[in-house]
């Protein structure tokens, strides 16, 4: 552990003489070194432009590009033809949305704890074409209510679902979900923002149509994201951003778009970003899916031990922690939980999240006012999950 | 803070938001309440649970406190800039209390007039021009209509620090000018009659003397021989100025003069009155200036 900690230079730096206890990973997660001095790499040695220009810099980049693009592919066994490079998993739910030939009538099914990112662009669809957006509400112990999908599956056009929601830590049976839709002819979205971080996902395996993750949360760089869409379904989606590097040619009267995936990705991509990206998937390629899991468990589980041992407090999603990923959201009655958030920082450099985290639908339908959330990764560790309890205990006094 | 601080200044601007919101009885919408509250409660939790737990409870009417102790230093904080720029100190004119703007009270040394050259601080006494007759004291730009008093002497270190922005005054403003010698040193008690005598024959050419004693170095003018060079090098008849200020009734105008300085109630040097106004100590430029004024506030 001491060893990977070192890998994250955030965590030997200190504020105010305290280390920090960065539980926000939901949000963000930290950047090993690797990954920076990768782009530090591109801004260094070649930077320049890819898939346009032939001098020396100009072919490293576009060589780099076409290896990032193999390795992000293989990272969630995918062909290389059906990556897209996008800023982030909202940008990539967009292409999705203004890219499908949607018609009047057509059903959007979602869960009921979806991101403003994968509720927004379809809430969008309702009022510009006329589409259908329903919700598919989770059990009472926060779990995926597999009956009620099937109830509702027949005459859906898309399944647009969160893989893990960043409210609960919750994941949805995926390939389940897939398999009933394809047999009753739907396709399926999966927004994976919160999953490729901490579980390993498969397209193949999946056999899932569509799906999307940022980079920032899964060790990469900020404004890095990925597309991913069977390939054949790639070739009917019409862009919905078009320019620079995505027609072969163009007259004053017409154009003619490339294949894909270049026709989607417009304009000059953030290559070190992309760069940097690769990095982090090989990162978390050797750390491994399972040791990522038994810490996340380990932790979630050690936190929410002792979270239940006072009454005030409730935990959002289902009780036990092996159902959470590395996530708990909690609240307390009557109290605004962003104080919680503020003390925490103020007392101990304990950065966790507070508010209704991108999912208001959620915390409107429930009435209630916000939570704070603890979203932990491989790198955190016991010690610091009692840093946090030791000063969570000294909040609670005082309340 | 964030008036001083400029990584404090955004956090200003926030609360005076917040504070505008509140006392126009509308809620604060920027947070900073919450904010600011909880950053205070979490910095006191790590030392003391009770104090947390009263501020926690109490943070409303704290947050009135605060208000309305800021309001009061904001008003005392203008009120002393206006001061210092008007008197030279934060307290209005010769108090000698403590300024943030001028933290050693440079603009209210005196040179004590019972002492050696020294940097006590006085306080703050009722000096008055009232009854005092200058009449026998060099003079110039009779009838206009403001006067400058200067008592000061030739040796101590605040009258020469005066010295060159009365004249400037005068030079500027043509006022009405009186000098007056008081020798808060023994080392120049001899230089009144000196100057006295010079002024009687020589009338206007003694302001060039005068202005020479003040910016010679000291030591020029410790000795009566010293002060012979300079009658010399003025062209004056050093017999003639010698013999008059041995002259038993000079010094007894002399020492007349004296009595009705000390009749003002001075208690250091420099002192000058500006149209009757007393302005204790080595002010800038501008508070001479301003006592020009008839505009101030208070």
């Amino acid at each position: 552990m001491e060893k990977i900690q070192h890998d994250f230079p955030i965590l030997s730096k200190e504020i105010k003489g305290k280390k920090i206890v960065y539980f926000d990973n939901a949000c963000m997660s930290l950047k090993p070194r690797q990954v920076i001095e990768a782009m530090d790499e591109y801004y260094y040695e070649y930077p320049a432009c890819a898939g346009r220009s032939h001098h020396k810099l100009g072919e490293i980049v576009t060589q780099k590009v076409k290896e990032a693009r193999i390795s992000i592919a293989r990272f969630i066994n995918a062909n290389e033809n059906e990556i897209i490079f996008t800023r982030n998993t909202t940008e990539g739910i967009n292409l999705l949305a203004n890219s499908f030939d949607f018609k009047a009538g057509d059903i959007v099914l979602a869960t009921d704890k979806e991101h403003n990112s994968n509720l927004v662009p379809w809430q969008a669809l309702v009022k510009k074409k006329g589409i259908k957006h329903q919700i598919i509400k989770s059990k009472e112990d926060g779990t995926f209510d597999l009956d009620s999908y099937n109830e509702n599956i027949n005459g859906v056009k898309l399944v647009a679902m969160v893989l893990t929601s960043n409210l609960d830590g919750t994941t949805i049976p995926a390939k389940e979900i897939i398999r009933t839709a394809h047999e009753h002819g739907a396709l399926v979205f999966l927004d994976a923002a919160q999953g490729v971080a901490h579980q390993k996902v498969d397209v193949k395996d999946l056999d899932v149509d569509f799906l999307a993750f940022s980079g920032h949360k899964m060790l990469g760089p900020t404004g890095t994201g990925v597309f991913y869409a069977k390939h054949d379904l790639l070739e009917t989606l019409e862009p919905f951003m078009v320019g620079g590097n995505t027609v072969e040619y163009s007259t004053y009267t017409d154009y003619k778009m490339l294949k894909a995936p270049e026709k989607f990705e417009a304009g000059l991509q953030d290559y070190a970003g992309i760069i940097g990206l690769v990095e982090a998937a090989k990162y978390i390629e050797i750390i491994g899916y399972d040791k990522i899991k038994e810490q996340e468990l380990k932790l979630n589980s050690y936190i929410t031990d002792v979270l239940r041992k006072w009454p005030k407090i409730k935990i959002i999603g289902p009780v036990d922690p092996a159902l959470r990923s590395g996530v708990i959201s909690f609240y307390i009655d009557g109290v605004d939980m962003h104080k919680f958030a503020l003390m925490l920082d103020e007392m101990a450099n304990v950065m966790i999240r507070s508010g209704q985290h991108c999912v208001h639908s959620w915390f409107n339908d429930k009435k209630i006012f916000n939570s704070a959330r603890v979203s932990l990764y491989f790198y955190n560790t016991l010690d610091e999950a009692d840093i946090f309890l030791k000063n969570l205990e000294l909040i609670l006094k005082i309340l | 803070m964030g008036i001083f601080s400029a990584t404090h200044r955004a956090l200003a601007k926030e609360a005076l938001d917040c504070v505008f919101r509140r006392v126009t009885f509308r809620p604060c919408n920027t947070g900073f309440k919450e904010k600011i509250k909880n950053r205070i409660i979490g910095r006191l939790l790590n030392r003391s649970i009770f104090l947390a737990r009263i501020t926690n409870k109490h943070f409303e009417v704290f947050s009135w406190v605060f208000f309305i102790l800021m309001i009061g230093s904001t008003f005392w904080v203008v009120k002393g800039g206006y001061n210092y720029y008007i008197y030279g100190s934060c307290n209005g004119l010769n108090q000698s209390g403590f300024c943030a703007f001028d933290p050693k009270g440079e603009n209210n040394k005196v040179t004590d007039i019972n002492q050696q050259c020294g940097v006590e601080e006085k306080t703050e006494k009722n000096v008055t021009l009232e009854n005092i007759d200058l009449s026998t004291f060099p003079t110039k730009n009779i009838g206009s209509k403001n006067t400058v008093v200067l008592i000061g002497c030739y040796e101590c270190d605040y009258t020469r620090k005066a010295y060159s922005d009365i004249q400037k005054l005068v030079r500027e403003k043509k006022t009405n000018y009186i000098f007056a010698h008081y020798p808060a040193k023994e080392n120049t008690n001899f230089l009144s009659e000196i100057g006295y005598c010079v002024y009687k024959d020589y009338g206007d050419r003694f302001w060039a003397f005068n202005d020479y004693l003040f910016t010679v170095d000291k030591v020029e003018i410790y000795q009566s021989e010293y002060i012979n060079t300079i009658l010399r090098n003025f062209d004056f008849d050093v017999k003639k100025v010698n013999d008059c200020a041995q002259n038993p009734e000079i010094k007894k105008l002399v020492n007349d003069q004296i009595t009705q300085l000390r009749k003002t109630h001075l208690y250091g040097t420099p002192t000058v009155f500006i149209n009757g106004k007393g302005l204790v100590g080595p002010k800038p430029y501008r508070v001479y200036k301003s006592m020009l004024n008839k505009f101030i506030l208070f």
